[in-house]
């Protein structure tokens, strides 16, 4: 299949006149292309997996469940090794190619959220061990078996690694329908349970008082996140998504006054930079003739986003209120 | 290639580096792990082993820079490695800059960190797969883990490290023992906290370093954490602990190895068109993580089925001293019929049996073609417990002042577990009282 990408050869600043000269001409009906280009299915899905991190990343900063979040994004390579073994039990390498059964993989991550969750609570209820060691325990020999799965059923070691750091130049269209199906669930979700979900973060006692389950939110958190770390981890693989999951909301964070503007900061954040990653990998194309990771460089701009926000809210504080961020 | 036989994987000349280095790394993460374990710092070690992964594939790349041959395994091994703990160095200044310059939650700080160092370390090795790429495939190594390709040369320079490991730990055995369990103790015993963290961070980098080469970056964690908790289910004392988690992570080590070489020989039978290595990291961390459940399941003392199984020894205890005491109640030597036993009971008949069977098997009481009788020694038994019974409710009402009525739930549950010489000490209490507070007598001391 040999098309010509109209990014090809493109720099920074032409990759963005190139978007909007097609964006102008998709909105204004004057030609209308054919098919996406590459670079604008890895826009479209990394922006996806922008913007559910987001919702989600902003109330997991908030609870302090990072590293249970950490914890899902590396068990879900188990329960995509069980999704295609329940599917087509023959064939583990097409879901590394492409071949994506959405109910399969949804189970799957259900599944695997409730499985990492619960058994993170045994070990440090059931077995008294302190929360920490506990979700280090469970995710590292659950990620093994994985890793493990993955080197035998297909008898490749390097899908394994691929899982691991995703691979966004190999995106295809149909990858997008995951990405929005997540998409839309997390933001229906979002919109139905906007209070619930922020009372029982910001003050549980409160929450409990007014009889609003708190686990059951817990619990459902865990699963919407399981859902998005396995919606990403084609494009991203199941380590860079935390990225995702943290570094918009942290970078909200230091602006935001409330929540709901965290949560639509993070996702300006979130598709900034997804927007930025893929235009600097183009641009790193062109210019030098190196084919960078465009998943590495989305998580560099992610960096770089926070660092200037950090940097430009620091100056401001310091010139405007006389006082220090903090000591 | 392998005949089965252990002692041959520390003596064949291409299967020993792998072992030895295994074994090496995995008692030095192991002993750092209790450090961290007790610090509760356990997922540091996750954000920092990551964080390695852009210090390899700077090491790796510097090395082509000074066009180092890709054999030569001593140069790229020690780039490869300061690389990593200069990056895992930076990696926990950036946790420490978030989490006490920005305010940042410590676990938001560890995960960003995590997350971010890896997709440098990511872009940077899209780069170098053009620029160098067999070193590229070198480098790819360490993030699951390859102890096969080791060759002795390695193993001397790990077990500098370790020995290094093992040696600041003992030096320092003192004042890691007080500031794990109480930091402001050890400060008013003057120990510079600070400096001893500094010591403890750096073990962590070395250990992480060693490490990556054998389990790989993105499940060293896993060798921090497991070691520790199981040897920790064991003991109270911290000098065993530290030995078992470093006899729990050789002993991962070495079978993580040998299972990872066997298992890829199997395959490479059976599928021999496909060639490809086992990953050792996975291996090793799946074998630590089965001692580790064995542990917490299985630990004397504080082992969970252990811990279940003592509870339900003494609900069985109680189960037989309160049947004992139902028959008690029937006038002495008379034959009591099953089901008068059971029309107090709420067990259900088969297990009632069952649990009558089992005590006159052991003699407490007489089983007659009619029914049951006490034994001379199960009535001795018996008429203790209702003894300890009343005395107990007696005290409760005379010295604790509960209410008459109030006291027999109690007294129901303390009857199980008054010692002889805690019943001497009641007795002598209470004068050898005759009645309890129903005015029931209460029986004398049996001899």
């Amino acid at each position: 299949m040999t098309y010509s990408n109209p990014y090809t050869d493109q720099s920074f600043i032409g990759f963005f006149y190139t978007l909007l000269t097609r964006l102008w001409s998709l909105l204004t009906g004057n030609a209308v292309p054919d098919t996406l280009a590459t670079d604008e299915i890895q826009l479209l899905v990394l922006a996806g997996v922008a913007i559910s991190c987001a919702i989600l990343g902003v109330f997991l900063v908030f609870r302090k469940m990072t590293m249970l979040a950490n914890a899902l994004s590396h068990t879900i390579l188990l329960g995509i090794v069980a999704a295609f073994l329940w599917t087509q039990s023959h064939h583990l390498a097409n879901a590394f190619e492409g071949v994506v059964n959405e109910t399969a993989l949804l189970v799957a991550a259900l599944a695997m959220g409730l499985l990492t969750t619960f058994l993170t609570e045994l070990l440090s209820k059931g077995f008294g061990l302190q929360e920490d060691a506990s979700t280090g325990v469970v995710f590292t020999s659950l990620f093994a078996l994985g890793v493990i799965a993955v080197t035998l059923l297909t008898r490749d070691a390097h899908i394994g690694l691929e899982a691991v750091m995703g691979n966004v130049d190999a995106l295809q269209a149909h990858d997008m329908r995951l990405v929005y199906i997540t998409v839309v669930i997390n933001s229906i979700s979002l919109i139905l349970f906007y209070k619930e979900f922020a009372i029982t973060t910001f003050d549980p006692a409160l929450s409990r008082s007014f009889g609003i389950p708190n686990g059951f939110y817990n619990y459902l958190l865990m699963v919407l996140v399981s859902i998005t770390a396995i919606a990403a981890f084609r494009a991203v693989g199941v380590l860079m998504v935390l990225a995702f999951f943290t570094g918009p909301p942290l970078t909200a964070k230091l602006l935001a006054k409330n929540l709901s503007q965290a949560i639509c900061l993070a996702a300006l954040f979130g598709i900034g930079s997804a927007l930025l990653g893929v235009a600097l990998a183009r641009h790193v194309l062109t210019a030098y003739g190196v084919s960078l990771s465009t998943g590495g460089v989305c998580v560099c701009a992610i960096v770089l986003l926070y660092l200037g926000t950090l940097i430009c809210t620091k100056w401001t504080m310091k010139t405007f209120m006389k006082s220090p961020l903090s000591s | 290639m392998i005949d089965g036989s252990l002692l041959q994987f520390f003596t064949d000349p291409i299967l020993r580096a792998p072992t030895i280095g295994c074994i090496l790394m995995c008692i030095s993460s192991g002993l750092v792990g209790v450090v961290v374990f007790l610090k509760k710092q356990s997922l540091i070690g996750e954000a920092l082993s990551h964080a390695t992964y852009p210090g390899v594939i700077l090491g790796a790349m510097i090395a082509g820079v000074f066009e180092i041959d890709s054999s030569n395994d001593v140069l790229i091994t020690i780039f490869v490695m300061l690389g990593a703990s200069f990056t895992a160095l930076i990696g926990l200044w950036c946790i420490h800059f978030l989490q006490h310059k920005v305010k940042v939650p410590s676990d938001s700080a560890l995960c960003f960190v995590l997350a971010a160092f890896f997709g440098i370390g990511l872009t940077l090795a899209s780069q170098m797969q053009f620029a160098f790429s067999s070193l590229y495939r070198q480098a790819q190594i360490y993030l699951y883990g390859q102890a096969a390709t080791m060759i002795d040369i390695h193993i001397w320079v790990y077990s500098i490290l370790f020995v290094c490991v093992t040696i600041v730990i003992s030096l320092f055995y003192k004042e890691i023992r007080t500031i794990a369990f109480d930091r402001e103790y050890a400060r008013s015993l003057g120990i510079n906290t600070r400096t001893v963290d500094h010591i403890i961070y750096l073990l962590i980098v070395i250990a992480l370093v060693i490490g990556i080469r054998s389990v790989g970056v993105v499940l060293m964690s896993a060798m921090l954490i497991a070691p520790a908790v199981a040897a920790r289910q064991y003991t109270h004392k911290l000098y065993i602990t530290f030995i078992l988690a470093a006899l729990f992570g050789g002993v991962s080590g070495f079978l993580g190895n040998y299972f990872s070489i066997s298992i890829g020989n199997a395959l490479a039978i059976h599928f021999p068109t496909h060639h490809f290595a086992l990953a050792t990291g996975p291996m090793i961390v799946i074998v630590a993580s089965i001692l580790c459940l064995l542990s917490l399941l299985f630990a004397p003392e504080r082992g969970l089925v252990i811990r279940y199984l003592r509870i339900a020894h003494f609900r069985y205890h109680c189960l037989q001293e309160n049947l004992l005491k139902a028959c008690w109640r029937f006038p002495e030597g008379k034959t009591i019929p099953f089901d008068e036993i059971s029309k107090y009971q709420s067990l259900s008949p088969t297990y009632l049996r069952f649990v009558l069977a089992s005590l006159a098997w052991q003699g407490w009481l007489l089983k007659e073609p009619a029914g049951y009788r006490l034994s001379p020694e199960g009535r001795a038994w018996s008429t203790r417990i209702v003894r300890l019974h009343r005395l107990w409710e007696v005290y409760l009402v005379d010295y604790l002042g509960m209410g008459v009525e109030r006291v027999h739930r109690s007294a129901e549950e303390m009857e199980h577990i008054i010692t002889p010489e805690l019943e001497r000490e009641l007795t002598l209490l209470l004068n050898d009282p005759k009645r309890d507070p129903h005015s029931q007598p209460i029986p004398k001391e049996f001899e």
